[in-house]
């Protein structure tokens, strides 16, 4: 129920700040359809607020379907949710993005294949496994370079080197 | 039909069969991969076709389209987890089968029965969408606004577990779709930033919202482990699963007229056609005790009904833009990326591409049937795939798709936001589907809305331009019973919860 109440609250603010926004618009009637969905969005949140706050499961008693939801996989997870591996991946893909565009597609998106495999498989890492994600990595993006670059000749970053 | 007997050779091109049957190969190798979602494997394939001429493009993604729901089968029977929610029906006896040695067995079994359901499915299809297509081309500009509305309410209904989160996803998508110039005055709106200054397209919008929030639960998943039965291939299997399959003409009958018949109503989906069929066939058969237990004939009408919905899903999608599942929704976004604009203009003025397309998914049909029966023997090879792997080529293709279209690295990083953002909002029980229609049909909602209105200003005005009419009264109708549909069934939930806990 607190994260019905955390995500309802969240979206109201978002609307209300969206609807202010409105009225930077250099043109009124450009704001017209925009404002008629946030319109739509405020009474949407406020529903779910509502829903929250009036049907929340409260000792006992059962929630909407979606909360039901939201708390079985809560409690599935909790047994195990690797924030830290989560962390890591997005980090290494904002990595990735950075360099794309000064390494190049392909060497950067062989860099990036070599280094999540070996984040995520870092637990039974050995020399034939870490040779074989390499060549895994490297026939990969090997197919991407001659399916797309020679064949289909699709632009992509070219960075420093193809 | 003339039409579609005039235009079929096109989709008989030598370059059209081939990617027909790479499609085919393709989309039942990824949907036999748990993780991947059909409608990922198709919102990833989108950007690839934009290269490509847009009757290939399109034969693409509707042989992947068809080949993942079948290939979801296969990991359904071998490993108990359906590649697609379609296939869900199918592991209730598949699973079992397999557990007894009998994978083989169940695969052929799958592939059969899908053909003919499949091919019932297209037939129905062909016969119903041009004359659908004649009664959509009175509609006006109020109708076309009512129309697009209707596909966020069903689509709302559809994918989530709760309307109101529904509604909010479709609105939320529709406020995306607003970003950027506005169409009519050229005026900047929502332009927080220089990446968001063209506004979001389609594309990194399917991609983000459809594959980055897969790669992360993947990345949640790694350490599941996954318990994977022996396949044992038999000689002489093929014959007599295809005779036994000639002997369940209840079993295929009714999955093929329930897939077709849910298939139609839009939002039903594959996953309803299966589980009813199954339901059907239980009450039919004479030993209803064997279902759940490896009865072939629960496999036969599970996966009949889920293909017979295929071609059906698709009739209110090309006739109507509305999509009948969360994958017709991304087939959408690639017909609109070929400028293909769904309704009648579809079969007066591209009716060449069209029939094509309709054809192809014929082929398609037939060509799943023959390579799946042919790799099932290797199937369970896909499914020996690492998580990681996934994870890295899945992250490497939404990067390189993302950017192919428009060579925009803003692109890229709007794809990541939002999938990030998707995530995010997955663990809060909103769903990337109702999301995605709003993007995809707020162009056509905001265009009729702004006419309807202009209409409307100099004539009878907006309350009565957009709330009268029998059309306008009947789709509006629609609209309502969608949402109060789910409503109805989000109250029974409450109430059989409660009851269990007291």
């Amino acid at each position: 129920m607190r994260k019905e109440l955390i995500i309802s609250l969240v979206l109201l603010a978002g609307t209300i700040s969206l609807y202010l926004s409105l009225s930077l618009m250099e043109d009124p009637r450009a704001a017209t359809f925009p404002k008629v969905i946030i319109l739509i969005m405020g009474v949407l949140s406020m529903t779910l607020l509502f829903q929250s706050v009036i049907t929340g499961p409260k000792k006992g008693r059962p929630g909407l379907q979606s909360d039901r939801v939201s708390a079985e996989k809560a409690s599935a997870s909790k047994i195990y949710f690797p924030y830290g591996i989560l962390v890591g991946c997005f980090i290494l893909i904002v990595i990735y993005f950075a360099v794309m565009e000064w390494l190049g597609f392909y060497v950067s998106a062989f860099l990036f294949f070599v280094a999540v495999t070996f984040l995520l498989g870092r637990k039974d890492l050995s020399v034939r496994k870490g040779g074989m994600r390499v060549g895994i990595a490297l026939i990969f993006t090997t197919i991407l370079f001659v399916l797309f670059n020679k064949l289909l000749v699709v632009q992509t970053p070219k960075g420093l080197f193809f | 039909m003339a039409e579609f007997f005039e235009y079929l050779p096109l989709a008989l091109t030598f370059t059209n069969l081939l990617t027909l049957i790479l499609g085919v190969i393709g989309g039942l190798i990824l949907g036999a991969t748990p993780g991947l979602s059909p409608t990922m494997a198709v919102a990833l394939l989108v950007p690839f076709t934009f290269h490509m001429d847009p009757t290939t493009g399109l034969i693409l993604l509707g042989a992947v389209y068809t080949a993942t729901v079948a290939g979801g089968a296969i990991s359904a029977i071998l490993i108990n987890i359906p590649g697609a929610p379609a296939n869900i029906a199918t592991l209730l006896d598949g699973h079992p089968m397999a557990q007894q040695g009998r994978s083989q067995t169940a695969l052929y079994t799958c592939f059969i029965s899908s053909l003919v359901g499949g091919l019932f499915g297209m037939l129905i299809m062909i016969l119903f969408t041009p004359p659908l297509a004649r009664i959509a081309l009175k509609f006006g500009p109020s109708e076309m606004f009512w129309i697009a509305i209707f596909g966020i309410t069903v689509m709302a209904g559809l994918s989530s577990g709760s309307i109101t989160k529904g509604l909010i996803g479709g609105m939320f998508g529709l406020l995306i779709s607003t970003i950027g110039y506005s169409p009519l005055l050229g005026v900047p709106r929502f332009v927080f930033h220089d990446v968001l200054t063209g506004g979001v397209a389609i594309v990194p919008a399917l991609i983000g919202l459809f594959a980055i929030p897969q790669v992360f639960s993947l990345v949640e998943k790694l350490d599941m482990h996954i318990e994977r039965p022996e396949y044992k291939p038999e000689k002489g299997v093929l014959l007599r699963t295809f005779v036994d399959n000639l002997k369940m003409v209840k079993a295929l009958g009714i999955g093929s007229v329930v897939g077709s018949i849910i298939g139609i109503i839009p939002g039903a989906g594959g996953q309803v056609a299966g589980l009813i069929a199954y339901d059907q066939i239980r009450k039919f058969s004479k030993k209803p005790e064997s279902f759940g237990t490896g009865n072939p004939e629960g496999v036969a009408a599970a996966e009949s009904a889920n293909n017979a919905m295929v071609g059906p899903s698709l009739i209110p999608l090309l006739t109507l833009s509305i999509p009948g599942s969360p994958t017709a929704a991304v087939l959408l976004g690639g017909l609109l990326i070929h400028g293909l604009f769904p309704g009648p203009d579809l079969f007066l003025n591209n009716a060449p591409v069209t029939y094509a397309f309709i054809g192809s998914l014929v082929l398609a049909q037939l060509a799943m049937c023959i390579f799946g029966l042919a790799m099932s023997r290797y199937s369970y090879m896909v499914m020996s795939v690492p998580n990681l792997f996934m994870i890295a080529a899945v992250t490497v293709l939404a990067v390189y798709g993302t950017y192919s279209v428009q060579n925009s690295f803003d692109d890229v990083i709007v794809m990541f936001c939002l999938g990030s953002l998707m995530y995010i909002g997955n663990k809060f029980g909103f769903s990337a589907a109702p999301v995605v229609l709003g993007i995809i049909l707020g162009p056509i909602a905001e265009d009729n809305f702004l006419k309807g209105k202009l209409i409307a200003d100099t004539d009878v005005g907006a309350f009565s331009y957009f709330f009268n009419g029998p059309m306008n009264i009947i789709i509006i109708l629609l609209c309502a019973a969608s949402i109060g549909y789910s409503i109805y069934g989000e109250i029974k939930a409450f109430k059989k919860a409660k009851e269990q806990t007291t």
